[in-house]
């Protein structure tokens, strides 16, 4: 059944050129690799800082306020070449249940990094001082679930051969 | 040029594919991806605290951090980040040596892009704590942070065509 839809959806016009035309099926996978490695990337950092271990010099708020656009930015461009590139194998990636773990991990991780931003004080209340072990519990959390979407990312490949 | 370097390493290679470790990661179905892990895992914490650079010079986003602030802060683990990488990219290496040095994606992302941009890297780094004074960053600085930026991106593109050379 799952087959079946991303079957259909591999078909449309515009993502049979996607996946037909090499520049830009290129092009698409390296925005995805860069975005993806910045938005892990700069989460890692955020979790780092939040266990004291990173960036320590200035309140915790400024650095979240400096990162946290550049995470979501790039997380956003990643999303989307990400469903490009997904949707030009639909038929595979759909029914794949190590793909199916990737998205979840990967939703784990988002959910962590939301709760992270939340325990983190507004710029106006910061005092500078060490965070609540709640909020250490959660960065580490959030660390080891993008870590965990990595491993499933190349899991994919390694296992499924797809990708 | 090309061939010439490939002979010239070829020993080096086989070298390296015939030790313990390198058949290991080779052989094992678990060890590979582990060790891909650790790769991508410090290529996300170079990129991330490189481009985290970049994009301040550039004064993308919020600024209530200077440049240089943001170069101080993330120094340490850019370069922690950069150990993981070359441990985890050594290792990937050794395993199939002698395959990726007869792909041409590989060597030019090895031989060619990586040193400039790690070069171009740390020139930046170097220059930012006098760009990176003030919250506006100057022309210089900004172009800088841009081409770095570009560099890396074009590493990532090289290295996501490595597969498309395997023979």
């Amino acid at each position: 059944m799952l087959h079946n839809v991303g079957e259909v959806m591999e078909n449309w016009g515009w993502v049979h050129y996607v996946s037909t035309t090499a520049w830009l099926y290129s092009g698409i996978s390296a925005i995805h690799y860069f975005t993806l490695f910045i938005t892990v990337g700069t989460a890692v950092l955020i979790d780092l800082r939040v266990l004291g271990l990173a960036a320590t010099r200035k309140p915790v708020s400024q650095f979240a306020q400096q990162v946290y656009p550049w995470l979501w930015g790039a997380f956003w461009l990643a999303i989307l070449s990400g469903f490009l590139e997904f949707i030009t194998d639909a038929g595979d990636y759909l029914p794949d249940k190590v793909f199916e773990t990737k998205m979840t991990t990967i939703l784990l991780a988002v959910i962590f990094t939301l709760l992270v931003w939340r325990s983190i004080p507004k710029a106006e209340t910061d005092k500078g001082g060490s965070l609540s072990e709640g909020s250490k519990i959660l960065a580490a959390l959030s660390l080891i679930f993008w870590i965990g979407s990595i491993l499933a990312g190349v899991e994919i490949a390694a296992i499924s051969g797809l990708g | 040029m090309q061939e010439q370097t490939q002979n010239w390493l070829m020993p080096l290679c086989q070298y390296l594919q015939a030790t313990s470790w390198a058949t290991a990661i080779r052989t094992s179905l678990w060890a590979y991806p582990f060790v891909q892990l650790t790769h991508f895992t410090g290529v996300s914490l170079w990129l991330g605290t490189n481009i985290a650079g970049d994009l301040r010079l550039l004064g993308v986003g919020k600024k209530p951090q200077t440049a240089a602030h943001v170069r101080d802060e993330l120094f340490v683990w850019n370069w922690i980040g950069f150990c993981i990488v070359v441990l985890g990219g050594f290792l990937l290496f050794s395993a199939t040596a002698t395959s990726y040095i007869r792909n041409p994606a590989f060597r030019t992302k090895l031989f060619m892009l990586v040193p400039l941009a790690l070069v171009w890297h740390v020139f930046v780094q170097t220059k930012t704590p006098v760009w990176g004074q003030a919250s506006e960053t100057p022309s210089a600085g900004r172009l800088a942070g841009l081409i770095e930026l570009l560099l890396w991106f074009c590493v990532v593109m090289a290295a996501v065509e490595i597969p498309n050379y395997n023979g």
